[in-house]
């Protein structure tokens, strides 16, 4: 099983190298990815917006308490003491540590024992943290470890696909791009659940799905139904079931159950979902 | 931290407007102040209409948007699509390469490098702030961030029609508070208007009713503030197709 999805996230990181790479559905993939290997409840993405601070741009769930979740750490918690030091940071029984009363009242309220930050990093740089949850306490054992910081370093390369990264100014123009989309995302999440009279979670479900049906970049797809020029099919999607923190990412019908190989020109749809 | 940053950007802003409104003219001269680049300039682009400058800091500037806006191309019409576009030197062979037009004629005028970035929020692009400096190499991290911090207030700026208070800058809309922009799109459909005009009118209810831009968008989030059309002025509010949203609501 383990096997298998982690040669999913091979072939996903062979899509960094084509022309259409959609950036924003392949962090929000490995976020899911997370979820699945390691055997965790929640795991989050976290940029550098330059200035100090840590924004959101894909987690496992769109839940919208788990995304305040990861929000939260952009001033307090485990996820910008990564980014700052540049070591993972743990916390192996939440409700116990005395650090970060907001992030650790607000985690335990939703019943997280235990949290993980590993850094992303390129060279000497940090440029965010991925961020996992657990309802167990306890610590990740070092082979799930080195597979979370795998995908961390994964994430850091899909997001410096394609540029020439000597250019330092390359990961500013990056990162505010990969910013600038998810706040892109936000503004369609918002729309669709108005017209379709969802919540925004489930908008993003709907997003996401569309987006792979139809081939089109998350962000591209987002685009162009906030500038109206696309309205989603009346026929929504709808076997895309309300996200649920673990079972989102594992039941094969949800959303995420498309292998990404097929979206590769040449249509090489040859591995299973 | 970056609220540090925005006040000290903007106390800055206020001193350069002595007393006038505060305009992006404002900010792009504190970027030249600050950012270490000899020119600026702000350059606006709505829908489908043409660029349209409405800042130069000095010829130069001028000069540099004329020929953006005539040749169709360089940093300051990529960074409109594509996020921050930044030329350490334009005569480096991969700036020449992309912008085989604009990245000569530059060079001709004098200048080595340029630093386009975007005015947008998510979906809503609004223009550019072009930076240009005579001296080729990067622009340093924190002048670089001064300057991403000053485009997010001419943003912002753009964005509403009341003028700010000069005590504290203009509430941003960073990703901090994704309510914001999940609001925004919700107005798009309550509406019927662009996101550019969504995104006015909920700045300019949280502005009227004294809010918090975040809280407002909660409000709208949690659909306890919903927009109506306004029936009787058929004005700037209703900019989308007629085949867009006939709900009605």
């Amino acid at each position: 099983m383990a096997q298998r999805q982690l040669a999913d996230v091979f072939i996903e990181m062979a899509d960094t190298l084509v022309d259409d790479f959609d950036l924003m559905d392949f962090l929000n993939t490995l976020t899911e990815r997370c979820v699945e290997l390691l055997d965790i409840a929640a795991a989050g993405l976290l940029l550098t917006d330059g200035q100090g601070a840590l924004q959101v741009v894909a987690a496992s769930s769109e839940r919208t308490r788990l995304l305040e979740l990861f929000q939260l750490q952009t001033d307090q918690g485990p996820c910008l003491d990564c980014f700052r030091t540049g070591v993972p940071v743990s916390v192996v029984d939440i409700p116990a540590s005395g650090k970060w009363p907001r992030f650790t009242a607000a985690a335990t309220e939703v019943g997280f024992a235990a949290v993980h930050a590993l850094p992303m990093r390129l060279r000497t740089e940090i440029i965010g943290a991925l961020n996992l949850f657990d309802v167990d306490a306890g610590p990740l054992d070092p082979e799930k470890l080195r597979i979370g910081q795998a995908i961390a370093d994964v994430s850091t390369i899909g997001l410096l696909q394609q540029r020439a990264i000597q250019r330092r100014d390359v990961i500013t123009e990056q990162l505010q791009t990969a910013l600038n989309s998810r706040i892109l995302i936000e503004q369609a999440k918002g729309l669709l659940a108005e017209r379709l009279h969802v919540n925004v979670a489930d908008a993003f479900a709907i997003l996401r799905a569309t987006s792979r049906s139809h081939n089109r970049r998350l962000a591209d797809l987002a685009q162009a139904i906030v500038d109206g020029t696309e309205q989603l099919p009346a026929s929504t999607p709808m076997e895309v079931r309300p996200d649920q923190t673990r079972n989102a990412a594992t039941t094969p019908a949800a959303a995420t159950g498309r292998p990404s190989a097929s979206r590769r020109p040449g249509g090489d749809s040859s591995v299973a979902p | 931290m970056n609220v540090d940053r925005r006040m000290r950007l903007w106390m800055l802003m206020v001193k350069q407007a002595d007393g006038a409104p505060m305009a992006v003219d404002h900010a792009g001269a504190v970027a030249v102040a600050v950012a270490a680049v000899d020119a600026a300039a702000v350059a606006v682009s709505v829908a489908a209409s043409p660029r349209e400058s409405v800042y130069a800091s000095g010829p130069l500037a001028a000069d540099l948007e004329e020929l953006t806006t005539t040749l169709g191309e360089g940093p300051g019409v990529d960074a409109l699509v594509d996020g921050p576009a930044l030329a350490a030197d334009l005569r480096e062979d991969w700036c020449q390469a992309r912008w085989p037009m604009f990245a000569p004629a530059a060079v001709d005028l004098g200048v080595s490098a340029a630093f386009a970035l975007p005015l947008q929020v998510g979906g809503i692009r609004l223009g550019v702030m072009d930076l240009y400096r005579i001296q080729p190499g990067t622009l340093d991290r924190d002048h670089l961030i001064d300057a991403l911090v000053l485009a997010d207030t001419a943003c912002a700026l753009l964005l509403d029609a009341a003028t700010p208070d000069p005590e504290s800058p203009p509430e941003d809309a960073s990703l901090q508070h994704p309510e914001v922009h999940q609001a925004t799109g919700m107005i798009i459909a309550q509406l019927g208007v662009t996101a550019a005009v969504a995104l006015i009118r909920l700045r300019a209810y949280a502005y009227t009713h004294e809010q918090r831009l975040r809280d407002v968008a909660a409000d709208v989030v949690a659909h306890r503030v919903r927009f109506h059309p306004d029936p009787v002025a058929a004005g700037p509010a209703r900019e989308r197709a007629p085949d867009e949203d006939t709900e009605g609501e």
